[in-house]
């Protein structure tokens, strides 16, 4: 099994004080950024494009072509999405509550690649500890003359603010969170012609990244975009980090090359099944990602490319593990509950579709479902997200609404007898 | 213009200007696409998702919204295809699962673009079996509008309208997904000079207008088009009315003026029109001194010979004539022959001592068009708050400011309505307007950012009166400076609602019909139509009620205008009016001017004849009628005809239309006007060219303060106040803000009174009580109040007053 | 005429908070983004977030009481109704609800005696479900004002309850709560985290919401 730590390294090494400016220090921190801040702006992206580094929010879009993208007027900012909301994601909390010195220094480096003079850490509301961590560190840091005016004597400027989120899994959406620290609705933008790199925070170029996406780049400086490209297989580069959770024996988050299999990520990493009962089903990529199924998917290799081809993705990373005593129209239900929950209500397919759909298969867990709903779920589905194809398309202004379609897909794909029971039994098989 | 793009929709290839949306290249080639959210005046959000279609792209077909997808060159567009119908129909079924059902007792059913878009793209049936979502219905959330959240398909019209146009975004989107709904801040009503247009906009039944809810259904409507006579921007409206009642009015989208937009008091202020308290029968002072009903026969009898008394007596200079602003070009014409050539004076004014000169008014050299703002580089604003006076005007403002980038300067006493769109405001102290202008053409100090601003041409300059203490040269000062910067235009500012149109007919002592000044050739050819002009030169206004006063003028015919309410001054007028030998009135109301004279004559008004009018910018407009005058009331015209037959002598004035004509033979700039014309492929209006070319004159304003003592008066108007229009329109009464002393928090402290405190605000001409507005915008030592208020004696032009506890 | 709801009694901020609000604005380019904080900063002032909180930050931006509010609405965590000392906020979204997220909420709303979306008479308690707080690898887990507490049972639910009811701590220690109720953590915590939160709002020192460490409090 392929493990190498890149962004989990320091804390794992040093459970008690890895957040620590000093701890930081001692083990080579900020070592990149004073070599960053000798290159020019461009050799820094072209480190990282080099790296083939690919987004860690969910999208997995190459980071140093985002930069490469950004317009040249000024100012530009750079924002760091630390909105982790994604159902069965907790890997940017532990990169902010264990190593917070490490994505500030990847944020500074990416401040100074993309000639940002201000970058804002969004952290979501929930996570008040990542929060207090982060601010520690960059407190430390302007203390230490890692930010504010003239860093390192390089003649560089940079503030940083942290900005708290209050409870809106859109926020991730980088649109959605650039209205957001604008301190509007945090309602996603029209792309077109609202893209961040182009018209981003206050209408300025911006480059939005994923906390993981930025815990790579010292690395990738200090040791050189090759030497990153040379981890794990093509389109996959570096390690990833896995949020595993649900009916594992050990959960939590590994840090892992890409290229195994989903059996040896489950059933190796994660320690399989407790009470060694039989695998249902898992969601590859947090809860907008279609699931997959022992049948068809427990072989295929762990790397984006290969679970897009198979119609899923790896998203944000999160891996949610079902075994044979779940209730998958149940599973299903709180899903799209989450989606109908957290759609901003701006466009009419996933304000009211979301929540139809959540509706109809409440009823059909309590036992109120009819036939006539399996074929309305699949056409709702269709009026939000045509074709029912992966990638999905839109008739929505964001991909929120089309991930509430996912579950859905599954259901009604693998386990329709699941479904048809609960129809038939008048309520859930499962109680 | 750049070159334009062609694109293929629906297999069918049209051309179009690169950048604009498909929805409208669409639109404008037949194909209609639809659409809840998009408005062509407003930024479009894409957010209902009504109008997507299916583009072609390299990856193969893409769904996109049109109203937010720019066309581009050999673009393929299907709006038809199977694809597209089943996303229609699917956002419609979306749009219907928890829109209520109640059409038969909804004010929008009949006009309403959900249920039509229903019947054209949507499904035939609901396959929705759960709750819809509800909500208390419906709930006001101002005295003028009543939302009901269950019908609303949540477009974001009405809040995109607030915050984009009008700039005052007291309704928005609360609460997150399925609760999304519309409202206002809990304690915080929707009162908005502009909230009508949301009404207007809406898609659905969700925003009712309360003057107009249950009053009608769409199809029993009868309609006209016209124009607007409270302001003198000329905005485009429809007449609505069923069984010969004016019931409601719309806006229309009129690329010069109003763009589709009203303000509140354009579209409710017309409930007067069928006031109880109209006059239907002539009236005439009795022996007691009490006004009685009279026939038209008597009351014509009893004008005509005390008038021709007067003239016999003491010569027709002896008599005056005030009004004419509010009624119609053709009415104003009657009114100006029939002072110069039947009773022989040029004393008369259509401007309520409240204006400027009107050679500049009208005859300005480099008079602006309203237009010109959407290009201008820079915009000037020193003159009436434009949101009180002129409101749709304020809008354009606000837009150039907003949305095109026009730097903007605005100098007034206190905070305007364009103050948050402004790159540089100036406040200061009634008075000292002339020091203000000087340090604004030295350019220094405070003023050094105003000037850079003003640096971008073009610059257009909106001046007038910012209120009855500053001198009426401060404007004229004003223009002769700003002819000075880069391609400077001037649109010189008078609120009535025909007041230009007035001026052109020659109500002013200075000028005849067609902006003549007497003397010339014009005046000339003039005289060879209607007989020998008066000789001696007239008095304005302010020179007429002194005339009044002291005896030097013994008559008054007043037409639609109300000086004891109306003029700075009031009391002067009360006195005018007590002093006065005769007072013959043609009015719709017995006002506190007309309750004083000899003779009433019951006037015909808005919506009840046909003419043409002129706006701000010299754009002529037609007025159309729909109802019936109320009694015996006949048009202004008509009256002053018959009253000229007494005196003996013959207008010739037969008919409006007839006027019409006379006045394009007489007056040269007309001579583009054409009634028929103006109904149909000039129904936008005709600019009257040929001005005077009026070089304003600039001459040092001093600078004036009030004596130690008492505070500097800004006394302005309000768009809502005790006019006999306002008061009579019950939905609109109450919002008149009463009367009210603003005072910098300072001077408050310094009074020891706080917000609500009664304080007693007394000049040499009048004393009031007022509540006590805490206004920091205003300059310390200054006291705002609102011009003419319910129940609220004048102060006169004053400017300086004592303001005690 | 129709009638519209009158104002209701207006309370200004102290010139303190207004300080600190401004201190806030000056942090971001344009003052429109110190919204959220600043609606944090509202909801310490009173416990909630007020008309009158609303108000007052729309006067510090420069907006309507309306654009304020249409923001605060957006976000679950700004609380425009007086919740409890304490807001426990049960996450039952899929990995929590995989692992028995249900059967501890009802543990709380049973042992509390207050339904989900309710608070006690006294405003003691406050109890709420979440959607997913990045717990998953320590599922089922709650927040006590914010803070965390990972592997929680139905037994250590109850347990919970039952130590904010009669304990009634001053401000919530996250770590210590962990240590008290909690079990199998997303990953280790590392080291102990002594701040704490004051109120059912997020304890972040920026906003002034969090007190100071625990130990120093003790001591």
């Amino acid at each position: 099994m392929s493990v190498r730590s890149i962004v989990t390294d320091r804390m794992t090494r040093h459970p008690s004080d890895s957040h620590t400016l000093d701890r930081y220090l001692g083990t080579g921190g900020y070592r990149a950024l004073a070599k960053a801040l000798e290159m020019p702006p461009d050799e820094v992206t072209g480190e990282v494009k080099a790296a083939n580094l690919r987004g860690r929010g969910g999208a997995g879009f190459p980071c140093g072509v985002k930069w490469s993208f950004l317009a040249p007027a000024k100012p530009a900012y750079v924002v760091v999405n630390g909105d982790e909301s994604e159902p069965g994601t907790f890997k940017d909390r532990q990169l902010m509550e264990r190593d917070p010195h490490q994505m500030l220094e990847g944020t500074i480096i990416t401040s100074y690649a993309n000639g940002a003079n201000h970058a804002f850490i969004y952290i979501r509301g929930e996570y008040p500890r990542s929060a207090r961590r982060v601010q520690q560190a960059v407190e430390e840091a302007y203390a230490a003359g890692y930010l504010g005016s003239d860093i390192l004597g390089s003649g560089y400027n940079l503030e940083v603010t942290v900005h708290l989120g209050a409870g809106a899994y859109i926020c991730g959406e980088e649109t959605g969170l650039l209205n957001s620290l604008e301190g509007r609705r945090g309602e996603p933008r029209l792309k077109p012609p609202y893209y961040p790199a182009a018209k981003g925070l206050y209408m300025q170029p911006t480059i939005v990244n994923n906390v993981e996406t930025l815990a790579n780049i010292p690395w990738i400086i200090e040791n050189g975009g090759e030497a990153f490209a040379a981890i794990g297989p093509d389109g996959s580069r570096g390690t990833r980090l896995f949020s595993i959770s649900g009916h594992v024996r050990r959960p939590g988050n590994y840090e892992l090359v890409m290229g195994l299999t989903w059996r040896e990520l489950i059933y190796d990493v994660a320690g399989g099944i407790p009470e060694d009962r039989a695998l249902k089903c898992w969601i590859p990529g947090g809860a907008s990602a279609p699931w997959f199924v022992p049948d068809d998917h427990l072989d295929l290799p762990v790397t984006l490319d290969d679970t897009a081809k198979a119609g899923s993705m790896l998203g944000s990373g999160a891996v949610v593990i079902m075994d044979e005593t779940t209730c998958t129209v149940r599973a299903t239900e709180r899903l799209v509950r989450f989606f109908a929950h957290e759609s901003c209500g701006q466009c009419t397919p996933c304000r009211e579709g979301c929540s139809w759909l959540e509706r109809i298969l409440r009823r059909i867990e309590e036992g109120s479902g009819r036939e006539v709903d399996v074929d309305m779920l699949l056409d709702i589905s269709d009026n939000i997200s045509p074709g029912l194809a992966w990638p999905p398309r839109m008739t929505t202004i964001c991909p929120l609404g089309p991930s509430a379609v996912s579950p859905i897909l599954a259901i009604t794909s693998y386990f329709k007898d699941e479904l048809m029971a609960h129809i038939h039994q008048g309520g859930c098989p499962f109680d | 213009m750049t070159e334009p793009v062609t694109v293929t929709i629906n297999r069918r290839e049209v051309s179009a200007q690169p950048g604009e949306m498909l929805i409208k290249t669409a639109q404008d080639n037949g194909v209609y696409i639809p659409r809840f959210c998009w408005h062509p005046r407003m930024n479009p959000v894409g957010m209902c998702r009504m109008c997507l279609v299916e583009i072609e792209t390299p990856r193969g077909p893409l769904m996109v919204t049109s109203c937010t997808t720019p066309v581009s060159d050999g673009m393929t567009v299907d709006t038809t295809n199977p694809s597209v119908k089943k996303a229609q129909e699917g956002v419609l079924e979306f749009l219907l699962i928890n829109h209520p059902l109640d059409c038969p007792v909804c004010d929008r059913a009949g006009e309403c673009p959900l249920q039509d878009q229903t019947m054209a793209y949507g499904p035939g049936e609901s396959r929705f079996v759960e709750e819809k979502r509800h909500f208390e219905k419906p709930i006001p959330i101002s005295e003028l509008v009543m939302l009901d959240r269950e019908r609303c398909i949540l477009c974001a019209r009405c809040t995109r309208f607030s915050e984009e146009i009008s700039g005052d975004p007291l309704i928005e989107f609360q609460e997150r997904g399925n609760y999304t709904e519309v409202n206002t801040f809990p304690d915080e009503p929707f009162r908005s000079y502009f909230s009508g247009n949301t009404v207007q906009i809406c898609p659905v039944g969700a925003l009712t207008a309360t003057p107009y809810r249950f009053r009608a259904r769409p199809w029993d409507l009868t309609f006209v088009v016209s124009t607007c006579q409270h302001c003198s921007s000329g905005d485009r409206i429809n007449l609505q009315s069923s069984q010969n009642r004016l019931l409601r009015i719309l806006g229309l989208d009129s690329e010069p003026t109003n763009q589709g937009w009203l303000s509140d008091k354009c579209r409710f202020g017309f409930e007067y029109v069928a006031s109880p308290a109209r006059l239907t029968s002539p009236m005439v002072r009795d022996e007691e001194g009490e006004l009685r009903e009279a026939s038209w026969g008597e009351a014509l009898d009893y004008a005509g010979g005390a008038l021709g008394e007067v003239i016999s007596r003491s010569g027709g200079r002896a008599v005056a004539g005030l009004g004419g602003a509010r009624g119609t070009n053709e009415d104003a014409y009657a009114f100006s022959k029939f002072l110069r050539s039947a009773v022989g004076t040029n004393s008369v004014d259509c401007q309520m001592d409240d204006g400027l000169d009107p050679r500049l008014l009208s005859g300005i050299v480099d008079r602006a068009r309203i237009a010109d703002l959407e290009g201008a580089g820079s915009i000037l604003v020193w003159g009436p708050d434009l949101k009180e006076e002129h409101p749709t005007l304020y809008l354009r403002v606000r837009r150039a400011a907003q949305e095109l980038g026009a730097g903007l300067v605005v100098i007034h006493p206190r905070g305007t309505g364009l103050d948050d769109r402004a790159s540089v405001k100036v406040t200061y102290q009634p008075g000292r307007g002339g020091e203000v202008l000087s340090e604004l053409m030295d350019g220094n100090g405070r003023m050094a950012e105003a000037r850079e601003v003003l640096s971008n041409g073009p610059v257009v300059a909106l001046l007038g009166r910012p209120g009855y203490g500053e001198s009426p040269d401060l404007a004229e000062a004003t223009a002769a400076f700003v002819r000075s910067l880069p391609d400077a235009t001037i649109l010189p500012l008078a609120r009535r609602g025909n007041v230009f149109g007035a001026l052109d007919m020659g109500l002013s002592p200075a000028l005849l019909p067609g902006r003549a000044q007497r003397g010339t050739l014009a005046a000339q050819m003039l005289a060879d139509r209607w007989g020998e002009l008066p000789a001696a030169s007239g008095r304005d206004c302010r020179r007429i009620l002194e005339g009044l006063e002291s005896g030097d003028i013994e008559a008054l015919v007043l037409v639609g205008a109300d000086p004891v309410r109306d003029v700075p001054d009031g009391g002067l007028a009360r006195r005018a009016f007590e002093n006065a030998g005769l007072v013959v009135a043609i009015d719709q109301f017995l006002t506190d001017s007309s309750r004083m004279a000899d003779v009433v004559f019951p006037a015909m008004g808005f919506s009840e004849v046909e003419g043409t009018v002129t706006n701000i910018e010299g754009r002529v407009l037609k007025v159309n009628r729909l109802t019936p005058g109320p009694g015996q009331s006949r048009p202004d015209w008509a009256i002053l005809s018959d009253l000229a037959a007494r005196l003996g002598v013959d207008l010739g004035l037969v008919s409006a239309q007839q006027i019409s004509q006379e006045v394009e033979e007489l007056a040269d700039i007309y001579r583009s006007v054409n009634w028929e014309r103006l109904d149909w492929e000039d129904r936008d209006g005709v600019v009257v060219g040929g001005d005077l070319g009026y070089v304003p004159v600039f001459s040092q304003v001093t600078s004036v303060s009030p004596r130690s003592g008492e505070m500097a008066l800004h006394y302005a108007r309000t768009m809502y106040d005790d006019g006999v229009m306002m008061r009579e329109s019950p939905s609109l009464r109450p919002l008149a803000p009463g009367s009210a002393a603003h005072l910098h928090p300072s001077d408050a402290a310094r009074l020891g009174v706080g917000e609500g405190d009664s304080v007693d605000v007394t000049s040499v001409s009048g004393s009031l009580q007022a509540g006590v507005v805490i206004d920091p915008t205003l300059e310390p030592g200054v006291v705002y109040v609102p011009f003419n208020q319910p129940d609220t004696p004048s102060l006169g032009s004053v400017l300086g007053v004592k303001v005690s506890r | 005429m129709v009638e519209i709801r009158s104002p209701s009694v207006r309370r200004g901020w102290s010139e303190s908070v207004r300080a600190r609000a401004s201190e806030i604005v000056k942090q971001y380019p344009e003052p429109r983004s110190a919204v959220m904080p600043l609606l944090y900063l509202a909801m310490a002032e009173e416990g909630y977030l007020t008309d009158n909180g609303m108000r007052e930050v729309a006067g510090a931006v420069g907006l309507t009481p309306a654009q304020v509010r249409a923001v605060a609405s957006f976000y679950t965590m700004y609380k425009r109704e007086n919740p409890g000392r304490y807001l426990i906020s049960c996450c039952t979204s899929i990995s929590c609800m995989l692992l028995g997220s249900d059967e501890v909420l009802r543990a709380i709303e049973d042992e509390s005696d207050v339904t989900a979306g309710e608070t006690d008479p006294a405003e003691l308690i406050s109890v709420e479900h979440v959607e997913c707080i990045g717990a998953c690898g320590g599922a089922p887990a709650v927040t006590v004002n914010y803070e965390l507490i990972e592997g929680m049972t139905t037994e250590k639910a109850r347990e919970l309850v039952r130590w904010l009811r009669t304990a009634r701590p001053e401000a919530i220690v996250g770590a210590e709560c962990q240590e008290l109720f909690g079990g199998r953590r997303s990953f280790d915590w590392g080291a102990f985290d002594r701040d704490s939160a004051l109120g059912p709002y997020p304890a972040f020192g920026p906003l002034g919401t969090v007190s100071g460490p625990a130990g120093d409090q003790e001591g």
